[in-house]
């Protein structure tokens, strides 16, 4: 009885916490685990099989196997088996010819093709010049372009070629298509110029947008509001909250009928003798002030709501007292409003540095990241490298090496949330204790 | 407020800059029904031609609206039931009962409400395709709704805060146990709150971009959003009329839910941050 | 029932909000809870009907402990503070509800619906919603539901606090005739002394979470256990005035005189510090123990007036006479104090 409403408790968490569990801590876990993989299009997601390929010789070969063992590998062999015989009858071989063929040199094989005609030629049956070329594909087999299931069907099969453990090791590890640990991925971001120029592309796009509408003009839309009349504040609110509620594949499209060459702003420079062309991808700045607008329109909302609430909360007698002290406008919002609004600017900025730094869909929608990749941001390259590129080959590996950062960025800002909004002063322990 | 001061220069000020804004969503309207002709921006005459993507049959390039529309709210729907009868149960457990660990499974929901969830498409794409759930509504449904449930947890948390602790402690004083007090005195209180959460993720659901098209891009299980993207990004395919008509298609339930929950909305948008 | 309460303490936190309480509640009474606010009467109350679980001590229910059981297994109808009525139900759904959840057959319910209604009084409020109700009536509808079960115990918290002081009036008789006509055990909690003294039949003093005084509305007025009691009962309340004990005399700034023999018999050493306490109806134009102030303050209540003296050490007394003023603000006057019905405390404030 003293833990009915504990057992209650629980049952009442634990849906939800399935849910979080599985798609969203999991996800979580899982993006570290995936940038330490090769994961890409071409070694899938689950195990791989072996596939002795030229390349693969090659860079077995290249690591350090013996060059003559490797010229074995990617040579032609003639063994007379029974898998070459069926395949022979099935070609509609002669018949004699194979029966004497596997009564008597089964189990045989050569090196190259001339020494198998050799024997061929003397066989009993004496199979003329163009029997013996028709045979011979037949018992032709290379371990080349083979593919092996699993690592002993391999290795039995390099074992009869001669391969000691170390060279099977290393044809296994080179010609392996599935996905394996790797710590490249890294070394990789680190290392390649690309990632640099999207890191100060993320910089000034998350600051550009951040300073002049989700804070600036956020704050603007509060304060002037406040001031109208209320009917048309409501107007002037709901206008400016329409981009937050409009699906953003429509609010995109929006803008694209208003800078595309067919579009409106392209027609009215018409009228002037401008050449039609589209605004938003023309060059790389334009690029950019299309993508803060798009994605400032839709912050400057939640700020806007934000701030509006912040100075209703302000005592009404504030403002009658500084109206009779003669105070201006301008000074009522210096010395009432805006000190009022300190912990909601620190608040929207930090959260908000947190969604531009990670959303990429308004400026995927837009531009994609071009002209170029002028307008590349880090959470779209993410999801270019993982998930939707032209190349055709998705390193999810390495998009997953690019999202780590983002979470890790997310993880981090969220425990400082946590500490910033003193969690400990919004619990309070249940009132009914039995 | 302050009477005595002009408004006319602030109200110019803010007609000027929302002029952009206002001019794309009227002419999102205009534009669907009307045929403008190149280079001008007065309609000529009056059509609904636009509107010929209502009845077109799927083909193989694109699915029928109809199915798609189905799909999308299929999805929205199912985000929002989901959501709220899950957040339901999780807030009321946070908000009132005695769970152990509480202060932890607070903090966690806090900590993942700001937590980005985008960045994890990569490893959820991944997920899904191991999980065999690749291509499916369901799958899509799954992650959406998980989601953005710690957010809706917090909100819900935040509605059943407000319920008065004595109407509890007089349920409990009459004999009802812990799950009756909940069913029958609280759940009434907070109706307000499932409605506006509701809502929430109802519109949620609806607008989501991202997930369906990485998650469930083949046509059978395609959303509007994805539809419509599609559209735009077909090549051969170019005309403003028909993406908008689809647009305001898609976004008729949008403004219909926004115009009627107004309020509602804007608040859960704006203390969404803190519950 | 008779309600025990043995050695109960509570903690949240670091704060003791009930130390050490042990208390009887006597079968068929009405007991006052009084103190200031935040002395731990309604930490008191949840505990004995269960929604606090206390820290160490016992409750027992007759003979029967409780102290482990939940609310929903003792038997005790509470009325909150702030009546707690269910919003959206109606008020026969409010009152029906405790029976329902007990899963009792409509009829029965109703019947016991329509009972308890005709005895507060609201059988013609049965299909409103509280918030059409006014302070009063919901006040009664609480006490319907409280009731509607026959529980052990009714405990009442601050039931006068939210209404109006002429419905309180109303109230406290109305409160008082319920208690009598179901025979009900009643712990009834207030701030407001007069309620208490008025209504109940035993008054507990609380404060800073410990009991501080049991007893009768007669004996806290005469014979209050200490300094505190004696400050909190009555009104207009006690004066004090710290003194000192000289030669079996209270010496204090303007004011001199020999005490009593029961306090000179009660050890008091010389050079001792003491509280005298002067209740105003004991500080009379023509009593013995002569006082010599101005009048500093009056105030005409019609039936009586109350006049305010201050001492040339700067002690004020308060006095209260029947009739019209009898003199001026700003009078020298010479009345007498009555020193054998006076009380004086010792320096840790209890009664000598
Ligand atoms: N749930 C609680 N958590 C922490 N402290 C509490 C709680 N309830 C009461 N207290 C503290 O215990 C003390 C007694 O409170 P309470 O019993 O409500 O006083 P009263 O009813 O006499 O005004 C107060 O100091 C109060 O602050
Ligand atoms: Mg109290």
């Amino acid at each position: 009885m003293r833990h009915q409403s504990d057992r209650l408790g629980l049952a009442f968490l634990t849906p939800a916490l399935i849910f979080v569990v599985l798609f969203f801590l999991s996800p979580v876990v899982l993006t570290a685990v995936f940038s330490f993989t090769t994961m890409s299009t071409a070694t899938g997601i689950s195990g791989g099989t072996y596939r002795i390929t030229p390349s693969a010789v090659r860079s077995a070969a290249e690591k350090g196997l013996n060059p003559a063992t490797a010229e074995r590998l990617s040579q032609e062999r003639y063994t007379i088996d029974d898998d070459a015989l069926t395949r022979a009858t099935k070609a509609g071989i002669d018949a004699e010819i194979l029966k004497e063929l596997e009564r008597d040199l089964k189990g045989k094989s050569t090196d190259d093709r001339r020494s198998f005609e050799r024997l061929l030629k003397k066989l009993d049956n004496r199979p003329n010049r163009r029997q013996v070329k028709s045979i011979s594909p037949h018992f032709r087999t290379s371990i080349l372009n083979q593919s092996f299931e699993d690592r002993t069907t391999l290795d039995a099969t390099l074992e009869n070629l001669g391969l000691d453990a170390a060279e099977r090791a290393r044809v296994a590890e080179t010609s392996y298509t599935g996905w394996i640990w790797t710590s490249a991925n890294f070394r990789r971001m680190f290392l390649q110029p690309d990632t640099y120029r999207i890191l100060i592309n993320t910089i000034v796009y998350v600051f550009t947008t951040l300073v002049i509408f989700n804070t600036g003009y956020a704050m603007v839309l509060a304060i002037v509001t406040f001031y109208l009349p209320g009917r048309q504040a409501t107007v002037y609110r709901t206008i400016w909250f329409l981009p937050r509620i409009t699906p953003p594949v429509i609010y995109v499209l929006l803008w694209k009928w208003l800078a595309w060459d067919t579009g409106f702003i392209s027609t009215i420079t018409g009228w002037f003798g401008v050449a039609s062309r589209n605004w938003m991808l023309d060059t790389s700045l334009n690029a950019w002030v299309f993508v803060v607008l798009i994605n400032g329109f839709v912050g400057a909302s939640m700020g806007m709501i934000i701030f509006s609430s912040a100075i209703k909360t302000i005592p009404e007698s504030l403002f009658h007292a500084s109206a009779v002290d003669g105070a201006y406008r301008w000074q009522q919002v210096r010395h009432i409003i805006l000190p009022q609004l300190r912990w909601p600017i620190l608040f929207l900025t930090t959260y908000q540095t947190l969604s531009l730094l990670s959303s990429f869909e308004l400026i995927f929608l837009a531009t994609n990241g071009g002209p170029g990749s002028a307008t590349e941001v880090w959470s779209l390259a993410a999801f270019h490298l993982a998930l939707s590129n032209y190349a055709g080959n998705l390193q999810y590996g390495l998009g997953a090496a690019f999202a780590l950062i983002l979470v890790l960025i997310g993880i981090t800002a969220s425990l400082f949330y946590l500490r910033l909004f003193k969690f400990s002063e919004m619990i309070s322990k249940p009132r009914i204790e039995h | 407020m302050s009477s005595h001061l002009k408004t006319w220069p602030l109200s110019l000020f803010l007609g000027i800059v929302s002029f952009p804004l206002v001019l794309m969503y009227v002419y999102l309207v205009i534009d669907t029904i009307t045929v403008t002709p190149p280079g001008s921006i007065i309609p000529e005459k009056f059509t609904l031609e636009d509107w010929r993507f209502l009845f077109e049959e799927a083909t193989g390039r694109r699915p029928s609206i109809w199915s798609v529309t189905l799909n999308s709210f299929i999805l929205a729907s199912a985000n929002s039931i989901v959501i709220v009868s899950i957040s339901a149960t999780a807030g009321y457990a946070l908000s009132r009962l005695n769970v152990p660990f509480r202060s932890f499974f607070l903090a966690g929901m806090m900590v993942l409400h700001a937590f980005p969830t985008v960045t994890l498409i990569v490893s959820i794409f991944l997920i899904l395709q191991m999980v065999g759930l690749y291509n499916t509504l369901i799958g899509v449904i799954l992650v959406k709704a998980s989601l953005l449930m710690p957010f809706g947890v917090w909100i819900m948390k935040g509605f059943y805060d407000t319920v008065p602790w004595e109407i509890e402690m007089a349920g409990v004083q009459d004999g009802a146990s812990r799950f009756t007090v909940w069913r029958r005195l609280v759940l009434p209180q907070v109706q307000p709150g499932f409605l506006a959460l509701g809502v929430f993720a109802f519109l949620d659901g609806w607008s989501e971009f991202i997930l369906p098209q990485v998650l469930a891009p083949s046509s059978d299980v395609q959303v509007l959003s994805v539809y419509l993207a599609g559209l735009i990004a077909d090549e051969f395919y170019f005309d403003f009329g028909l993406f908008k008509a689809v647009g305001l298609f898609y976004s008729v339930p949008v403004i219909l839910l926004y115009l009627f929950f107004q309020d509602k909305l804007m608040n859960i948008y704006g203390g969404g941050s803190k519950g | 029932m008779r309600i025990v309460l043995d050695a109960v303490t509570k903690q949240f936190g670091a704060v003791k909000a009930i130390d050490d309480v042990t208390l009887e509640i006597v079968d068929g009474e009405l007991l006052a809870l009084l103190g200031p606010s935040g002395c731990g009467k309604t930490t008191t109350l949840f505990a004995i009907c269960g929604i606090h679980r206390i820290d160490s001590g016992r409750i027992l229910f007759g003979d029967l402990e409780v102290s482990g059981l939940p609310p929903q297994r003792r038997s005790v109808g509470v009325v909150f503070q702030s009546f707690a009525l269910y919003p959206h139900m109606s008020v026969s759904e409010n009152i029906g509800f405790p029976l329902q959840v007990r899963k009792e057959s409509k009829a029965e319910i109703e019947r016991k619906v329509d009972e308890v209604a005709d005895l507060v009084h609201i059988r013609e409020l049965l299909e409103r919603r509280p918030a059409q109700l006014s302070g009063g009536q919901q006040q009664r509808v609480a006490i319907a539901r409280a009731i509607v079960r026959r529980p052990d115990i009714l405990l009442l918290d601050e039931p006068l606090a939210n209404l109006d002081a002429k419905l309180r009036l109303e109230m406290r008789s109305e409160l008082r005739r319920l208690q009598k006509e179901t025979g009900i055990t009643a712990v009834i909690v207030t701030h407001d002394q007069v309620e208490a003294m008025s209504m109940s039949d035993r008054i507990v003093i609380m404060d800073d979470g410990r009991i501080l005084q049991i007893g009768t509305p007669d004996e806290m007025y005469h014979r209050p256990s200490n300094k505190f009691v004696a400050g909190f009962i009555g009104n207009p309340p006690i004066s004090f005035a710290d003194g000192k004990v000289e030669d079996g005399r209270f010496v204090t700034e303007g004011l001199d005189f020999d005490l009593p023999d029961r306090i000179k018999k009660a050890s008091v050493t010389a050079g001792q510090n003491i509280t005298l306490g002067v209740r105003p109806e004991y500080l009379q134009p023509d009593f013995a123990t002569p006082i010599e102030a101005e009048i500093t303050f009056i105030e005409n209540q019609g039936r009586e007036a109350l006049y305010d003296l201050t001492l040339a050490g700067g002690h004020v007394f308060r006095s209260i006479q029947s009739g019209e003023p009898i003199c001026k603000l700003g009078d020298k006057i010479r009345w007498g104090i009555d020193a054998d019905a006076s009380f004086f405390f010792d320096d840790q404030g209890k009664r000598i």
